[in-house]
């Protein structure tokens, strides 16, 4: 016997897919969408579907972008021959609040998990080593989280390019182990990456 | 330490629950099936938040209820701490100590110490090496909380490990070569880890293990306990490579700590299939007190003792023979028959139907 109205119970079951969002939160969350005036709702439906709309990917770095380049990626006062490796857009915020950072991003878009199903050719590794050559890249800062999933996506990484004659590096530990990069605090996060280490084997 | 006093929310069968313990020994007493092992076993998750039945978090929610609350007063070296586990069906767990939120509920790991005696002990002499491994890793963690993190760390790489070797189908591209180098360079390191400091254990263990098997089984023997893994020797990392083909064809990580076993011996007969059934209650006794005798040693304060109706399936020379072996030290213990004689418990909780009431 169905509870809700199948309309109500199609919201719920698509709150429900989102990240952090159990099925209690997900009948709060549309009950409370019910609730709002139909102006206030179809502003948040335009929301995402105009996000959705314009933004893509850089077509360089793979941040989320409104353009064919990402604002990062379209300043040319960054400094071109150093990259920052990290997993997810969200953490590319992370670091950028630190400040502590000049450089170019590369957004793999996921870690190593074969649990997932995620291997190295589900992640934008092929497009970080083109653009080695091309933009004159002279490091690399791993970035990724310290768990490890991360870890094996920096060691991966590291195998890759330390052949290529690029210094390779890591951020430094100081981060909570089995974290998450996205919360690490600003100062915890800048003092990591400072503090990047030449990557092992 | 000492634990003083519990409270339970939807902990398994009970609604609500406000205990008081004894600093001395506490007897549980009441009817089987109303809830003393449950008791015991809402301390032992707030010192390692986890059932020492095996039971999966979700089991240990009353039914019908969503989430579970233990809260513990303990003492430590003088000071007070409230300790929380918030226990969410299907959900995260979280902790607190004295009001103050854990970043993650394993921080909690290491406020409490217990050291838990139960019949199904025995299967530490008699059942199968994971058993065994279980209890070297459970007195590690006791030892110092980091061994956790060790132990989830070994657990992830070889669950994406075996996911990596059934990906692969056995063969190998250059793409799934290098991840598998990958993680078996992450297990190399964390296996030799584990293995040193299992092996650090046993040797601590030993002496401790050889008294306490005396003491128990009111008898000279030679008792002997052996951590010497096969791939030791030359390091993991090179086992790895050795096994690697095997590995691929089998889908499965074929060599590593997760396959180790400890070798219990009693006058150097395997203690599994050459010991009577009392020389293994004996052993098994013997393992829990040494861990129990090695803990208090490295933490400077006894582990607060469970008791599980230990003293059903002992005969009474073995159950004197425990009473007066327990170290001095808090003690919970349940029974659902006569105390042993001997036993001054300092407080008696009658425990009917999910209530608990002091005498
Ligand atoms: N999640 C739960 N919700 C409600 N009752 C439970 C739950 N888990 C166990 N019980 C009850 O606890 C009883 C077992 O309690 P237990 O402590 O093992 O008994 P004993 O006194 O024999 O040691 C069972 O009869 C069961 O009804
Ligand atoms: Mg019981
Ligand atoms: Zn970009």
């Amino acid at each position: 016997m169905a509870i809700y109205a199948s309309s109500v119970q199609d919201l719920i079951d698509e709150l429900g897919r989102l990240p952090g969002v159990g099925p209690k939160s997900a009948q709060r969350i549309a009950f409370h969408l019910l609730k709002l005036s139909r102006d206030d709702a179809l502003r948040l439906a335009r929301a995402i579907t105009e996000a959705k709309d314009r933004v893509a990917w850089c077509s360089r770095c793979f941040n989320i972008s409104e353009g064919e380049l990402c604002g990062i990626c379209a300043d040319d006062r960054r400094d071109a021959t150093v990259v920052c490796v990290v997993e997810e857009p969200r953490d590319l915020v992370a670091v950028e609040k630190t400040q502590e950072f000049r450089g170019r991003y590369h957004v793999l878009q996921g870690a190593i998990s074969p649990i997932e199903g995620v291997g190295p050719d589900q992640l934008r590794v092929k497009e970080l080593l083109t653009r080695i050559e091309p933009e004159g890249i002279a490091e690399v800062i791993l970035c990724t989280n310290p768990n490890i999933e991360g870890e094996a996506t920096a060691m991966y990484l590291g195998r890759l390019l330390k052949p290529l004659g690029l210094r390779v590096t890591r951020i430094a530990s100081g981060l909570p182990v089995g974290g998450d990069l996205e919360y690490a605090d600003e100062l915890t996060l800048g003092r990591a990456l400072e503090g990047r280490r030449d990557i092992e084997g | 330490m000492r634990l003083r006093r519990l409270w339970l929310t939807d902990f398994r069968g009970y609604p609500s629950a406000d205990v008081t313990l004894d600093d001395g020994l506490t007897v549980v007493v009441g009817p089987n099936g109303h809830g003393k092992t449950n008791l015991l076993e809402a301390v032992g998750y707030l010192a390692t938040l986890a059932s020492f039945r095996g039971a999966p978090t979700d089991a240990l929610i009353r039914v019908g209820a969503d989430r579970a609350v233990v809260r513990g007063e303990a003492e430590r070296e003088g000071r007070a701490l409230l300790l929380e586990a918030e226990l969410v069906a299907g959900g995260r767990n979280r902790a607190q100590i004295n009001r103050q939120p854990l970043r993650r509920a394993r921080d909690l790991l290491g406020a409490l110490q217990v050291s838990v005696f139960a019949p199904d002990d025995l299967a530490l002499v008699k059942g199968g090496p994971a058993e065994r491994r279980t209890y070297l890793d459970d007195a590690l963690v006791a030892l110092h909380p980091r061994h956790d993190q060790l132990r989830s760390d070994l657990d992830k790489i070889l669950r994406q490990r075996t996911a990596l070797l059934k990906q692969a189908g056995g063969r190998l591209t250059p793409e799934i070569e290098l991840t598998l180098d990958v993680f078996d360079a992450k297990l190399a390191r964390v296996g030799d880890e584990l293995a040193a400091a299992r092996r650090g254990l046993v040797d601590r263990l030993l002496p401790v293990l050889g008294r306490a098997y005396d003491r128990v089984a009111r008898a000279q023997a030679e008792v002997t306990a052996v951590y010497d893994p096969p791939w030791a020797a030359d390091g993991l990392a090179a086992a790895l490579v050795a096994a690697r083909r095997d590995d691929l064809r089998r889908a499965v990580t074929t060599i590593g700590p997760h396959r180790d076993d400890l070798d219990l011996a009693i006058g150097g007969l395997p203690a599994r299939t050459h010991a009577s059934q009392g020389e293994q209650r004996s052993l098994a006794l013997a393992l829990r007190l040494s861990v129990h005798e090695v803990v208090s040693e490295h933490t400077g304060t006894p582990p607060v003792m469970l008791l599980d109706d230990v003293f059903s399936e002992l005969d009474p020379d073995r159950s004197d023979a425990l009473l007066h072996s327990l170290p001095a030290g808090q003690t919970l213990l349940s029974t659902a028959g006569a105390l042993p004689a001997g036993a001054v418990p300092g407080r008696v909780l009658r425990v009917h139907e999910g209530t608990v009431r002091a005498d």
